[in-house]
């Protein structure tokens, strides 16, 4: 137990460095864009028909601690952003993390459905692709999966707008409707929420699909030629009761430690989707403050906190298959 | 020994004999799919590099059709109703206005005889510079007026021209990101797997780092840097240039990997006990010995290069208009008119589809082929 403690601690402590790492990444991206906040405060006052000097810029940077070195005002980015504080925004002069709202939570709930969906099918459909001889059948998962590369997610988006709009007159965007769109959560909202999330998930889905089946059909079709497998064939059991407590048990406790990555590439295509289907979150939050109105406090914050869920479920995933896989655990516990 | 049992010996020993890169294209030359994608592949990368001859007009605004503008396209046909002609035409169109169509700039088609455009071949036309050579011929083109194959944007370009020159920027973009990328891996990854110790634990904990952060927003926020005075080709350079930053870790991690591996080797040891140099060794049998996989990782990562720069002209952070791309061609199709009305614009993305699918066929089948277990199924 101690041992496992000890492993625990020492997955977290490379989490914590991990994102550390990032945050200092993220945060001297923040700090290279020309013009500081205080020169971006002080023109807007300009703006508003105040005579400014030099030394009021230097007085604000003052106010706002940015005459302190680089290292400190670093250090302090990251203690608040740890908390979920992520200051506030220069150009809107509005803080973040109100600005940002549920706007994450629900772009973290979009990504997640699909990395489930995209294992829901992918299971089911790699083994039956690993055990199948039927040449035709993996083929076509064959030519599907390519097709996961070569159609990237937000080709795909934009493909069914293009049919949605001449087929049905309608392009299915957006995640609420309007009457909730600044409504506070409720049941009748996270309805309306659910009637237009499926066409995101399904999109962001669809690449990680394609990869998932990809790896369960490699991973199973290495298992299933082994000899317990076929021992306990000989022992009497059969079909799919053989397929699942065998080699699949086995086969699948790897995927558990791809799982981040899988997200990662999910969170890589969010941004464009969102573009494409007008969703109200993160993703385009994100290129509205990049390509727009070149915020990069919000972009920074953004960034870090996908960064940390990737962060967090690699370390979920390392503690669960310890949990999980006999053999991980005991090379953790000797 | 009979003169069959010397042939099969021949081909025995030949294949006992053979150098890596033989065996590899053997074993290539077996996989159907991958030598189809090899072929398309060929023919859209000849196509890219000669598109301004094969195309009929200047991709930017300067070859536009200021009559034309969201021209549908104009497919050559070979008879209408007044008559059959062994010369493929089209039709002229003008746009007018006038009190019948509300004031409104319609354009209309005359199907006369007199109003057919005649398709030639080897015209003469705008003047362009195809590896440093000034030449005004292109492949086709019309007796007078315009042709456009996959109809116009919303300025009057021909998107026929446009795509051509897309695959042109994709396939450059890809190769400079690649080659960054390459020698980034080779650097990071061959330090790392070279020295060992706590150099590579280091690197590896930098790269694991870059490789947790999403790449795409990553790179949005880099791009996001690229001031607006900029010219397209500075842009063109510095896009490329994230993209191979971006995109070596991976890569990075294969080499190293391959590295610490080959390192402990007995022929490595064999060499080294012979009185070979780190030098000869490195050279002569560490290189040689992967590659072929890192030319594999190569192609495969090529793809990844091309899609990420699409998505990120799409966005509007990527390359900008003179210059031509998928993602530059696709930034205002997600409007309803765009959607509901001209939906040639989305021609390009068949030819995208089918060079990355081209690149993924091609990737699959080389690492297929350069694994030296690849026989036994």
């Amino acid at each position: 137990m101690l041992q496992f403690a000890r492993f625990a601690a020492v997955r977290a402590t490379l989490a914590v460095t991990t994102l550390l790492l990032v945050s200092f990444i993220v945060f001297s991206l923040m700090e290279l864009v020309p013009g500081d906040c205080a020169e971006r405060y002080i023109a807007f006052k300009n703006t508003q028909g105040a005579v400014i000097t030099t030394a009021d810029i230097d007085a604000e940077r003052v106010r706002l601690g940015l005459d302190k070195p680089y290292v400190e005002r670093w250090g302090r980015w990251v203690v608040n952003a740890f908390q979920g504080e992520f200051g506030d925004s220069c150009i809107l002069r509005l803080n973040i993390s109100q600005l940002l709202g549920d706007k994450f939570k629900i772009s973290l709930a979009i990504c997640l459905a699909a990395l489930v969906l995209a294992y829901l099918i992918a299971i089911p459909v790699g083994i039956y692709a690993a055990v199948s001889k039927n040449r035709i059948v993996n083929n076509f998962l064959r030519f599907v999966s390519y097709l996961g590369l070569a159609l990237p997610n937000f080709l795909l988006a934009l493909m069914i707008m293009l049919f949605s709009t001449v087929y049905f007159g309608e392009s299915l965007t957006g995640l609420f409707s309007k009457e909730f769109r600044d409504a506070a959560w409720s049941w009748p909202k996270v309805q309306d929420f659910l009637q237009h999330a499926w066409l995101p998930i399904f999109i962001l889905g669809w690449s990680a699909t394609a990869f998932a089946i990809q790896t369960v059909r490699a991973l199973m079709s290495d298992e299933v030629g082994k000899l317990y497998v076929t021992a306990a064939e000989a022992r009497g059991v059969s079909g799919g009761k053989l397929l699942w407590r065998y080699p699949a048990k086995h086969a699948l406790t790897p995927i558990v430690n791809s799982l981040g990555f899988d997200l990662n590439r999910i969170f890589n295509e969010l941004p464009v989707v969102a573009l494409i289907l007008t969703l109200t979150e993160a993703g385009s939050l994100l290129i509205d403050a990049l390509a727009k109105s070149n915020d990069q406090q919000m972009a920074g914050a953004i960034i870090f906190l996908l960064t940390a869920s990737i962060v967090t479920i690699n370390f979920l995933t390392d503690i669960l298959l310890a949990i999980m896989d006999p053999r991980v655990r005991r090379s953790i516990i000797k | 020994m009979s003169k069959a049992d010397i042939e099969a010996q021949k081909v025995k020993e030949a294949y006992f004999t053979a150098s890596q890169h033989q065996l590899i294209w053997q074993r290539f030359k077996k996989n159907k799919s991958a030598l189809v994608g090899a072929w398309v592949l060929i023919a859209l990368i000849l196509s890219g590099l000669f598109s301004p001859f094969l195309t009929p007009y200047d991709p930017t605004i300067a070859g536009r059709n200021a009559d034309y503008l969201n021209g549908a396209p104009e497919i050559p046909r070979f008879w209408d109703e007044n008559g059959f002609s062994i010369r493929p035409f089209i039709y002229t169109t003008e746009r007018t206005r006038s009190i019948q169509t509300n004031f409104r700039w319609v354009t209309e088609v005359k199907t006369g005889l007199e109003d057919r455009r005649y398709v030639y071949f080897f015209v003469e036309g705008s003047e362009y510079s195809l590896f440093g050579i000034k030449m005004n011929t292109h492949l086709f083109g019309v007796d007078k007026g315009f042709i456009h194959l996959f109809g116009t944007d919303s300025t009057g370009k021909d998107i026929f021209s446009r795509t051509f020159a897309a695959v042109n920027t994709s396939m450059a973009v890809g190769t400079i990101g690649v080659f960054i990328a390459f020698v980034m891996a080779l650097l990071v990854g061959g330090i790392s797997g070279y020295y060992g110790g706590w150099i590579d634990s280091v690197l590896q904990m930098i790269t694991d780092t870059i490789r947790t952060v999403p790449a795409i927003p990553l790179f949005m926020a880099l791009a996001a840097f690229i001031p607006d005075t900029w010219s397209a080709e500075m842009r063109f350079f510095f896009i490329s240039l994230i993209l191979g930053f971006i995109n070596w870790p991976t890569l990075a991690r294969r080499v190293r990997t391959h590295l610490l591996t080959e390192r402990n080797q007995e022929y490595v040891l064999a060499a080294q006990l012979c009185g070979a140099t780190p030098g000869h060794v490195i050279r002569k049998h560490l290189l040689p010995s992967f590659t072929s996989y890192i030319i594999v990782d190569l192609v495969i990562s090529f793809p990844y290069m091309v899609l990420s720069e699409t998505a990120l002209s799409f966005i509007g952070l990527g390359l900008k208009d003179p210059v031509n791309s998928l993602g530059v061609m696709l930034q205002n199709v997600t409007n309803a008119d765009v959607l509901l009305n001209y939906q040639w614009y989305f021609i390009p993305v068949i030819f995208f589809i089918t060079l990355v699918l081209a690149f993924v066929f091609v990737g699959d089948g080389l690492r297929d082929a350069a694994d030296p277990y690849g026989d036994s199924h």
